[in-house]
């Protein structure tokens, strides 16, 4: 039993629906969740943190829905990693971090610290005065305090140099907690992540391992993001010359991007099993898989 | 098109940005990468003499004007139409109750070029956008499509030189490739001299020719791309490139 699922979520803003009946299950090995901006994919992590009601579906924590859960309880187990700045920047280090410590356990500051690979003497100084490696480094240390079993981390690098990252994915590869990750980086998603869901237009396209994900994609969509990506003394990426298109509002949602389309597309494709442990929502998955 | 000699930025008596030499010709690809705080974006802001409060020394020439000496007039020309900056989210830039068409016929008359809806169209389809998009307000188009009307712009004010500073990375991978692929098209069709800023070496192999790695405001390695990627010299360099996930 997972700690967390969503059974056919949808969600949206002022009745208009942004997420379209996603169902995911938080497994162990680290949850990815791909997408572009304006996917859904942070829509879907406030659900998953409780700040977003469903209109329809369920959130489920443990045997029971979310809305009906013990909040106190939930906020232990369930801890959010933003972007470092979300830091309060008139708070010092210590103060942010102490937040979530009940009032006897405040002196585990030094040792949270400690844990996230940064001096304790920060403490005392503000979100300003340190990097953005360090800051995000709070961050985590924040939602460690509390002991959480489960991290939902949204895009927890992608304003950091690329060393900095570095050290942040093997912190967060080295935490014993669970994780739903957001991002729009493959790369970060193949370090932290077994299983992972590929997000268009507020559907899940494509899911399944990490790695077999990414080295033999199910789905065009999966396959472009990933071809898009450039690599060190690699080709240019190719430049589809469709990312403008809109996503279709009848029949498959990419189907006015994807090259391999065909009329049978404006039918909505429906997500279903294309290999093992694989899944995706493609007339032509069979095609795209090769 | 740029040739620079022993730049010097510095604030206060201290160097943010030390290049002694860079020279970038036509139809040429040269990558300034390297990590916050390295003095990249202050070497191209330099260029186009925009540090009005930094002390800057040494010898920058930019579509044969002397950066360094030349009144704020030639500095005008030079940066209005024949050196073109592309930042890294030009949608803050667009006024934002103008619509793109207007925007760009001004900027055409302001420099003295005729705007005709044909060469307007014509710069658009350069950057692969619809030159329908000539109508629409600034908050109506994504970020893709902003950073590709601003190099629009630069091709319809018949820019030589374009400095870019992180032209992509807003962007997600699929419309960063569009927009690379615009910029090689600047290159290999237009003959135009491309100084890029990014912290993106595996992005940086796929376009530049020459690279520079700075780290705390000093070059620390320059070099044909291929070659510095390929086999690093500088301890730096392979720390860059082995951070790459």
């Amino acid at each position: 039993m997972t700690m967390l699922r969503a059974e056919r979520v949808t969600l949206g803003y002022g009745g208009r629906p942004v997420v379209h009946d996603v169902s995911l299950d938080l497994t162990e090995g680290g949850v990815g969740l791909i997408g572009e901006s304006g996917s859904g994919k942070t829509t879907l992590a406030r659900a998953f943190l409780g700040l977003l009601k469903p209109m329809s579906g369920d959130i489920w924590y443990g045997e029971r829905p979310l809305r009906e859960a013990d909040r106190r309880r939930f906020r232990k187990d369930v801890q959010p990693v933003f972007q470092a700045e979300a830091l309060d920047p008139r708070m010092r280090i210590g103060a942010s971090v102490a937040e979530g410590l009940p009032r006897h356990e405040r002196g585990r500051v030094a040792e949270l610290l400690e844990q996230v690979g940064l001096d304790p003497a920060l403490a005392g100084r503000r979100p300003h005065q340190l990097s953005g490696g360090q800051r995000q480094r709070v961050v985590i240390a924040r939602a460690l305090a509390v002991g959480p079993r489960l991290l939902i981390l949204d895009e927890p690098t992608s304003a950091l140099d690329v060393t900095v990252q570095a050290r942040i994915l093997d912190l967060l590869a080295g935490l014993d907690a669970e994780r739903l990750l957001i991002t729009h980086n493959l790369a970060v998603v193949r370090r932290l992540c077994r299983t992972s869901y590929v997000l268009f237009a507020g559907r899940v396209v494509e899911s399944g391992p990490t790695a077999e994900l990414l080295a033999r994609p199910a789905h065009p969509y999966t396959r472009a993001l990933r071809d898009a990506v450039p690599r060190l003394g690699g080709p240019p990426p190719e430049a589809s010359g469709r990312t403008e298109a809109v996503p279709a509002a009848t029949g498959c949602p990419y189907r006015l991007r994807c090259p391999l389309a065909v009329a049978e597309c404006e039918r909505a494709p429906e997500l279903r099993e294309v290999a093992d442990g694989r899944r995706a929502a493609c007339h032509r998955a069979a095609d795209v898989l090769g | 098109m740029i040739e620079v000699r022993e730049l010097r930025v510095s604030y206060g008596g201290r160097v943010v940005a030390d290049v002694p030499e860079l020279d970038v010709g036509a139809g040429e690809c040269v990558a300034i990468v390297g990590e916050s705080g390295s003095g990249k974006s202050t070497t191209l802001l330099a260029l186009l003499g925009l540090l009005p409060d930094a002390e800057v020394s040494g010898r920058v020439t930019v579509c044969g004007v002397d950066v360094l000496t030349a009144p704020p007039r030639r500095l005008r020309e030079l940066r209005g139409a024949r050196a073109a900056l592309v930042i890294q989210s030009p949608q803050a830039a667009l006024a934002p109750s103008t619509r793109l068409g207007v925007l760009m016929r001004r900027a055409l008359r302001l420099h003295g070029r005729e705007a005709t809806d044909a060469a307007m169209a014509e710069a658009m389809r350069a950057v692969l956008l619809d030159p329908e998009l000539l109508r629409r307000y600034p908050h109506e188009i994504s970020g893709g499509q902003a950073q590709r009307f601003a190099i629009a712009l630069a091709i319809a004010l018949g820019a030589e030189v374009v400095l870019a500073d992180e032209p992509t990375s807003a962007l997600d991978v699929t419309v960063q490739a569009e927009v690379v692929a615009v910029l090689r098209g600047l290159l290999t069709e237009r003959g135009l001299a491309l100084l890029l800023v990014s912290h993106d070496l595996a992005l940086v192999s796929t376009i530049a020719d020459r690279v520079l790695v700075m780290k705390d405001g000093a070059v620390v390695e320059s070099g044909p791309a291929a070659t510095v990627l390929a086999t690093p010299a500088h301890p730096y360099t392979r720390e860059l490139l082995e951070a790459l996930p």
